[in-house]
């Protein structure tokens, strides 16, 4: 921060000053870590919430809400995330994640709880176990196109760039599976992929295998 | 790198809270312990203060995108809010990283007789530098303290910050580049933009008449200096009397168009009841609306905050700050009895009809106990604030009288 401060341009216009010579530079900025996070539930909107709401923006936005608001209230601003803002919720989506506010954030303000990762384990494991469903719906049910495409970069690499990246690797398969599984950032630049830790092992090889076949 | 409107400029998404796990740090709490803190008079209203670029520590709101609010404290410091303790809102978290002003590029296009593609220094060169002092004011300041609360950015009453910005008019601008007939309305986008191609881009308009008004302004300067990063840099819409909302940051595109601008933000978001108090029984759903538009009559007390002591018999000088919509404060009264009588207040030195209007009253408390000292100002066409908070679905516009609850020792 301190060379944002080390770079004050010079007024460029300024009454009844002697205009100083501007610094070309560009102005850079480096933002504060963000450090609220979603409060842990074992509700199976918990999880969908962490991949889904994150994309777009901080906790603290469903942090602050006022107490008081009931499920309905809650599943309404989840479908106007939807419906508004075109998050890429499906309808069974906007009524889990309204459940889980509601049931979460309709108390009293977040106290200090345990650890994230624990309530993510505890999440991933209490969720209904989905049957093996063909890869289109694994993308569609994990807003997975969201954030990539086939052929472009969107906010996540495109699938091809990731094939050809991991071809003639022999631990492609296990390590993008591990990066679906587990999240990461710093592979393709510093926008993390949040992790999925609901997927079952036979739907992340389907999405691996989908992902290295581009 | 990717270009936008010419702009070369490096993104960067925030997306610290996906990160926090996915990078194993995810044995940090919920709160950050040493965060210092403010707490507010409603619900759920205490905020972490965190230092940004350019920025002390300001109340903050969201960290991404970021939104950050003045503590109340700050206004009593100067009628003008400086620079590192003013409000920032952003609406969409792809935002600009770095910005290369040497290489700043702003498009005037649509129906004009000349589009335009001017660098900064061509852009100052078009037209004579004026300067206005003038409010920008958060649509939905104060809207924790409303009720019934309602969902949204949950901001006390620093969303609002008065500076002195140094530009060309807007209309000079358009002027230049010819509008043609026809025109309805006049578009501005910013460097800003959605994570998602799904989700609807910040885009607002203003009609015609407006934008070829005198007053907006294209501004490279804020309180005489640069424009810090998170309000705008290196340009920014200034629309004196209006709501922040239409001050649109790092403005990168004007478009003159021949219809109503149908976009998300205009046409679906900020939206107030379409009345004379654009207001609506609470908890109820207006069956018109219209885009917000001017700041409302609003004043303050900011020499003492809620819950502190005074001294009976001990004269105090009250301070603290009015404003309207741009028609001149003509009067800020103060009661201590609930409203039954007021004491007119001396107005401060006048910085122009858009501006924060300073005031002041010496005070004697005659009796100890609690007292809740009240203000109200009279715009310049004779509105006053209601007593009680009026309320739309949004809660936007709230310009009720306010009171600082105090105790006489």
């Amino acid at each position: 921060m301190k060379r944002v401060f080390g770079q004050y341009k010079a007024l460029l216009f300024a009454v009844c000053t002697l205009p100083i010579y501007a610094v070309a530079s560009p102005l850079t900025i480096n933002l504060p870590a963000e450090t609220i996070v979603l409060r842990p539930s074992d509700l199976p909107g918990y999880v969908v919430a962490q991949q889904k709401c994150g994309i777009c923006h901080s906790a603290d936005y469903i942090e602050y809400q006022p107490p008081g608001f009931n499920q309905k209230q809650w599943t309404g601003l989840a479908r106007k995330m939807k419906e508004s803002y075109g998050a890429p919720l499906s309808e069974s989506d906007v009524g889990l994640v309204g459940e889980y506010l509601a049931a979460t954030y309709s108390g009293k303000p977040a106290v200090e709880s345990k650890p994230a990762i624990k309530a993510i384990e505890v999440a991933s494991n209490t969720v209904d176990k989905p049957a093996v469903v063909d890869v289109k719906t694994l993308l569609d049910q994990n807003a997975c196109l969201g954030c990539h495409a086939i052929d472009r970069k969107v906010v996540g690499p495109a699938y091809h760039d990731v094939a050809m990246h991991y071809k003639g690797n022999a631990q492609a398969i296990s390590q993008v599976i591990d990066h679906i599984s587990h999240g990461g950032s710093g592979r393709w630049g510093e926008i993390p992929m949040p992790p999925f830790p609901g997927l079952q092992p036979a739907e992340l090889k389907q999405l691996a295998d989908f992902v290295l076949a581009q | 790198m990717s270009t936008d409107n010419g702009n070369t400029i490096k993104r960067r998404v925030f997306l610290q809270g996906a990160s926090l796990v996915a990078a194993g740090l995810a044995f940090k709490p919920l709160r950050s312990q040493a965060a210092e803190t403010e707490a507010q008079d409603f619900a759920n209203g205490t905020r972490e203060l965190v230092a940004y670029p350019q920025k002390r520590p300001l109340m903050r709101i969201t960290a991404r995108p970021p939104h950050l609010e003045t503590p109340f404290s700050v206004f009593n410091e100067s009628v003008l809010t400086p620079n590192d303790a003013f409000f920032v809102r952003y609406h969409l978290a792809n935002i600009p990283a770095s910005i290369d002003a040497d290489n700043y590029q702003l498009q005037i296009k649509g129906l004009v007789d000349k589009p335009l593609a001017l660098s900064l220094s061509e852009l100052k060169a078009l037209g004579k530098t004026v300067e206005v002092v003038a409010v920008n004011q958060c649509s939905g300041n104060s809207r924790g303290y409303g009720s019934p609360r309602v969902f949204g950015a949950q901001l006390g009453n620093g969303s609002v910050g008065n500076a002195r910005w140094t530009g060309i008019p807007l209309k000079a601008v358009l002027e230049h580049a010819g509008v043609q007939a026809g025109a309805k309305q006049v578009t501005f986008r910013g460097l800003d933009h959605p994570v998602l191609p799904t989700t609807p881009e910040f885009v607002k308009a203003l009609g015609i008449d407006l934008a070829l008004s005198d007053e907006p302004m294209i501004a490279w300067a804020m309180n005489a200096t640069d424009i810090p990063f998170l309000n705008g840099y290196p340009i920014k819409l200034i629309v004196p009397g209006y709501f922040g909302t239409y001050w649109v940051k790092h403005l990168s595109e004007i478009e003159v168009i021949d219809h109503t601008f149908e976009g998300y933000f205009m046409e679906k978001a900020y939206r107030v009841p379409d009345n004379d108090c654009q207001c609506v029984p609470p908890g109820t759903v207006p069956d018109k609306t219209r885009p917000i538009g001017k700041l409302k009559v609003r004043s303050f007390i900011t020499s003492l905050q809620p819950g502190d002591k005074v001294n009976v018999n001990e004269p105090v000088t009250l301070k603290g700050f009015a404003f309207d919509g741009g028609h001149g404060i003509q009067s800020v009264e103060v009661s201590e009895d609930g409203g039954r009588h007021w004491q007119l207040a001396v107005l401060g030195e006048s910085l122009g009809n858009y501006s924060f209007r300073e005031w002041t009253l010496q005070w004697q408390p005659r009796e100890k106990g609690k007292v809740g000292l009240q203000v109200r100002a009279k715009g310049g066409q004779g509105e006053q604030q209601p007593v009680k908070a009026l309320w739309n679905p949004s809660i936007y516009v709230k310009n009720n009288i306010e009171t600082t609850p105090v105790t006489v020792v």
